[in-house]
């Protein structure tokens, strides 16, 4: 990420010049709709939260504060108005400790497409708070620190986060015969 | 199944975070526990695969999307007056903004003579689509641009396959159109003409409806609004 090529957008946005603002679009189009998709697993979804976040960044740019990063904060919207997608959903099915307990010993997960789509669907069982410390951490590659700003949470509930969703993922695939 | 202390230090050497001293206590428990060895084993493949997923491609449609959400984006409310072309602002030296002034009283009081505008109707759109074939496009409504950087005319037009747009222009440097119009955006690229004779080139609008009342355009180059025209759909039909 370039944030002193954001910053210098953000100061132009505010100072009224739209295409600046677009520039900011053009680079975080992606990894937005990226985010919100594997948030949510549905491509409309994922195009509207898109379109909602930077209508929201956009509206309240004079609300940003320049001490943080530009994309911590876009993706901190992003996170959000997924996260809010997703509670007007019903229940997840969500794995419980028990259950990641009983898992069978250490078997070996399988790789390439069949264990792309074995983690998506393991995803798709853990809570949205644990799938966001996925997404961020392994699809965005985001630090422990970026994770915190956009999280509001200080590092070590991120790493105590991260660390239980990928014992839940694992055992969860291992449970699933991924193995 | 290893415990809570090895598992973090398991997580900790996948994320690059481990010390020397923890280097070597999770060895130790690796050399002493198999199941250790085959927890880390599993954790490491799976982080493998997930720092593998591939980032999808946003619709091409999306960033169109988005440009037309933000409300300076939104097309200007279209009125009663015919096609017009409004450069930007930049280009005006203060006499012209002072004759845009009287222009647009003469405008409010009926007068549909607007210097710098030419908004001519096509004369026989609907006698083109009678007599043409049809996928011929008639056409509904042009504007041409006589001041500026960008120069020439475009045109909308409608075929059996919906609306479209042809653009004959001229400019220093490639020319973006953002047509926005009944909820639906689009984005033309680089067809500006830098030398030579401008090449007409004509664009269909997918999923814009023919029935709308107005498409607006705004010209860009380099990212920077230059001028925008609002085309009626309505005037051939």
């Amino acid at each position: 990420m370039n944030e002193g090529d954001d910053g210098a957008l953000v100061r132009r946005c505010r100072d009224g010049d739209r295409a600046a603002f677009e520039q900011l679009v053009i680079r975080y189009e992606k990894p937005v709709y990226n985010a919100a998709l594997r948030l949510l697993r549905d491509p409309d979804e994922a195009q509207d939260v898109a379109q909602t976040t930077f209508l929201k960044a956009f509206e309240h740019l004079a609300d940003y504060d320049p001490g943080f990063k530009f994309y911590s904060w876009i993706y901190r919207i992003a996170v959000n108005e997924s996260l809010n997608v997703l509670g007007r959903r019903r229940p997840y099915e969500q794995i419980s400790g028990e259950e990641a307990d009983q898992a069978p010993g250490p078997e070996r997960l399988i790789e390439g497409e069949q264990a792309r789509h074995a983690i998506d669907e393991a995803l798709a069982r853990i809570s949205p708070e644990l799938r966001t410390v996925i997404v961020l951490r392994h699809f965005m590659h985001l630090s422990y620190q970026d994770m915190g700003e956009i999280l509001v949470l200080p590092e070590k509930t991120v790493k105590s986060r991260l660390y239980s969703a990928r014992q839940l993922l694992r055992d969860s695939l291992v449970q699933h015969g991924a193995t | 199944m290893a415990d809570a202390t090895r598992l973090a230090l398991i997580h900790a050497e996948i994320d690059g975070e481990l010390d020397p001293p923890q280097r070597a206590e999770l060895a130790r428990s690796l050399l002493a526990d198999p199941a250790t060895r085959a927890v880390r084993e599993d954790l490491r493949r799976l982080c493998t695969a997930l720092d593998g997923v591939a980032e999808v491609e946003p619709p091409p449609q999306l960033r169109a999307r988005i440009f037309a959400a933000l409300p300076q984006t939104v097309a200007a409310p279209v009125g009663p007056t015919p096609a017009r072309y409004v450069p930007a602002r930049s280009w005006w030296s203060a006499p012209a903004l002072r004759y845009a002034a009287v222009l647009a009283g003469l405008v409010t009081a009926g007068t549909l003579v607007f210097g710098v505008l030419d908004g001519q109707r096509p004369p026989a759109s609907e006698l083109a689509g009678t007599l043409a074939g049809p996928r011929a496009a008639a056409t509904l409504d042009t504007v041409r641009l006589t001041d500026g950087p960008v120069v020439g005319q475009v045109s909308l037009t409608r075929n059996v396959a919906g609306l479209g747009l042809a653009l004959d222009l001229k400019a220093g440097a490639p020319v973006d159109v953002f047509v926005a119009g009944g909820g639906y955006t689009f984005r033309i690229n680089g067809v500006g003409h830098q030398d030579g004779p401008a090449a007409p080139t004509t664009v269909a609008l997918p999923g814009f409806r023919t029935d709308l009342q107005a498409v607006d355009l705004t010209f860009l180059m380099a990212g920077q609004e230059v001028g925008r025209a609002t085309l009626r759909a309505t005037s051939g039909r």
